[in-house]
């Protein structure tokens, strides 16, 4: 029993850095039905981000430690922010009114710039987040092990998440998402400005999206640049399990698949796990197009 | 046309003379990358020759001739190589040093055998023993050695009773875990898990908490230091108290940053580093290179090729021949010590006996040898 519980934890830990991450997706696919491949690059770029960031802050010497994880937070969340931003005016909106398959291929191409702009900068060699930014404190519940970092890192995805869905619900701006969503023309005509909407989206998923990245680099410490597509891709794939544009969809479809891997790894085969995260969503594709919250929930976002 | 004829024989004369004025020399070949991406590797295998001639010449030569070193450069590839292993017999040597991968080896090799020239590579690939070539002697130790190393200090040295074994799907890291698993079982060793990791997906726990509930004493990684040191921060985190041996594709300092304080007490199989021989020969070695040229040799390959030339030359000063049937008969019959240890060769050219050791990572990232002690 505590082979499994350990398990769900290991699960929660990963579908914690998957649900932030597939939330950019699906946020950016509500609004413009667009898919933005960039996302999973920015994720990898906020990892590098943060480091060079910490690295700088802790070596000035005089700011104590927790402000100084505080700090990186915040900042890389405001550039990732910026960058989001900026990638939206360059590589999307000229392509607003072209054809989707423009926009997707633009998408793909500004994955790769990222990709390869992030190599040129810092290298194609893994860099390392060091080891004492978080205190190494670790608690044994009834044979389970849980770190610090994975308690951090599930307990402030999920106050994120409470917060975008208030956001999203109960506030001026979030009704305009959700009506953009539902119709951008109809949107603009009841006098909401789109591209403010389409901005605030882009900055929402590029913060949530950089505190995954984060996450990643403090706790696998090991960051690569290409660590965008494997995130990416796993995150994408949660992003549809729960139900594409779908916001509460992407945070249950995260912690689904992150348990659903670490199940299958630890009970049916580690070899086989992704095999069978691919053959997870094809199922779904083919049963329930729509993800799992697709159809309960009338509007998209 | 007399005038031609006259020019003719001059050269003709003149040529005679140069090959006679050569024929008092040994001519050493080297053969190995110095430009392109190993170019760090094949300068040192230059050096290193260019060491050895310095040091013999100075003595008077060998059997009263002089050495005389010939480098081409093959980058490594297959086709540079042939053209090299032309080049180099054409010019008369009697052994070739190199080269530094298996590919520019394996594509000389045969060159080499037809022309009856030495030669010797640190190549691990098994296509260079193959044919039993007698000219051929490999300088390191195949693969398959280090599997035999590996199972032996599981089961016999450090007698762990329940072991874990993990690669990743490289071909590398599966051949080598799989060669580990057959030597391990056949010296009755208990392999309790054995699992495969994607390279680079970073999240390891399932793997290891399932290894958790089967409770074993050793974890033996075949893969690389990036999921390497990744794999033992997580295992530590989790708590499972089990020895960490990593294969030689571990050794790397990024493998000690990754894991951090969980590094401490985790073990890596491979072949030393230079600095890490314990022999006189070595040291002396080490020491009139870095004299030579101000600074130390890039790699234990580099020092493995040098090993080879010194068995050659040892070879040429006991049989006090240049015949290099003779040389190699006697190399094939006798022992003698090398810079990296024993060195001993069977009737297909491969070096019998590793030089492995088990390395122990200190708490300050250092290494300390475990084994042999």
């Amino acid at each position: 029993m505590d082979i499994f519980l350990q398990q769900v934890v290991n699960g929660l830990t990963i579908g914690s850095i998957y649900a932030l991450v597939a939330l950019g997706y699906t946020m950016v696919y509500g609004v413009m039905k667009l898919i933005n491949f960039a996302h999973g690059d920015m994720v990898a770029l906020s990892a590098y981000i943060g480091l060079v960031l910490y690295t700088q802050l802790a070596g000035l010497g005089f700011i104590p430690q927790p402000l100084t994880v505080v700090l990186v937070f915040l900042i890389t969340a405001l550039v990732i922010a910026i960058f989001g931003v900026l990638l939206e005016r360059i590589a999307y909106r000229p392509l607003r009114t072209a054809p989707r398959l423009s926009a997707v291929v633009s998408a793909l191409g500004a994955s790769m710039m990222i990709q390869n702009g992030i190599m040129l900068v810092w290298g194609p060699n893994i860099l390392i987040f060091p080891a004492d930014i978080l205190p190494a404190i670790s608690w044994n519940v009834a044979g389970v092990t849980i770190t610090f970092i994975q308690a951090a890192m599930i307990i402030i995805t999920i106050l994120l998440m409470i917060s975008l869905t208030l956001f999203i619900n109960y506030t001026k701006m979030g009704t305009a998402i959700r009506a953009s969503a539902i119709n951008q023309d109809a949107a603009k005509l009841m006098g909401i400005n789109v591209n403010l909407v389409i901005m605030i989206i882009f900055v929402i998923g590029s913060i949530l999206g950089a505190v995954g990245g984060l996450f990643i680099g403090m706790y696998y410490r090991g960051i690569t640049f290409n660590l965008g597509w494997v995130y990416g891709l796993n995150a994408f794939i949660a992003a549809i399990l729960g139900g594409i544009g779908n916001i509460p969809g992407s945070m249950i479809g995260g912690y689904l698949l992150g348990l659903f891997t670490a199940l299958i790894a630890g009970y049916v085969s580690s070899a086989w796990a992704e095999a069978f995260t691919f053959i997870l969503l094809i199922l779904i594709l083919i049963v329930r197009p729509t993800g799992i919250l697709g159809e309960r929930v009338a509007e998209k976002v | 046309m007399k005038k031609m004829l006259g020019m003719s024989l001059m050269i003709l004369v003149s040529a005679l003379f140069a090959a006679t004025a050569f024929a008092d020399t040994i001519k050493i070949g080297v053969q190995a990358p110095t430009t392109g991406q190993y170019a760090n590797e094949g300068q040192g295998i230059d050096n290193a020759t260019r060491l050895f001639a310095e040091q013999y010449n100075a003595k008077g030569g060998l059997l009263g001739k002089k050495l005389e070193v010939f480098t081409c450069d093959d980058e490594g590839q297959a086709m540079k190589a042939a053209i090299c292993a032309k080049e180099l017999v054409n010019k008369g040597v009697i052994m070739v040093i190199g080269s530094y991968t298996s590919t520019a080896a394996l594509a000389a090799q045969k060159t080499y055998y037809r022309a009856g020239v030495l030669q010797t590579t640190d190549g691990t690939s098994d296509d260079l023993v193959k044919n039993s070539y007698w000219t051929f002697f490999r300088n390191y130790n195949p693969n398959s050695a280090a599997a035999v190393f590996t199972a032996d200090y599981m089961v016999k040295q450090a007698k762990f009773k329940r072991i874990a074994i993990i690669s990743d799907y490289s071909s590398y890291a599966q051949g080598l875990a799989a060669a580990v698993t057959k030597e391990t079982e056949a010296i009755k060793g208990n392999i309790v898990y054995s699992g495969k990791i994607k390279a680079g997906s970073q999240n390891f726990t399932p793997v290891l908490t399932k290894m958790k509930s089967l409770n074993p004493d050793v974890i033996y990684f075949a893969g690389y230091y990036a999921d390497g040191g990744l794999l033992r921060a997580q295992q530590k985190q989790l708590g499972i108290d089990a020895e960490f041996i990593g294969g030689d594709a571990n050794d790397n300092v990024d493998f000690v940053k990754l894991a951090g304080a969980a590094a401490t007490d985790a073990k890596i199989i491979n072949v030393p580093t230079p600095d890490m021989l314990p022999y006189d020969l070595a040291k002396t070695f080490l020491a009139d290179y870095k004299a030579k040229y101000g600074k130390d040799i890039p790699s234990i390959w580099a020092l493995l090729n040098a090993d080879g030339l010194l068995a050659f030359l040892t070879a040429i000063e006991k049989t006090g021949s240049t015949d290099t049937k003779k040389l190699s008969k006697w190399l094939h019959n006798n022992e003698l010590n090398g810079i990296s240890g024993k060195l001993k060769w069977d009737e297909r050219g491969e070096r019998v006996g590793a030089a492995f050791m088990v390395y122990n990572i200190k708490a300050d990232g250092s290494y300390g040898v475990a084994f042999p002690k």
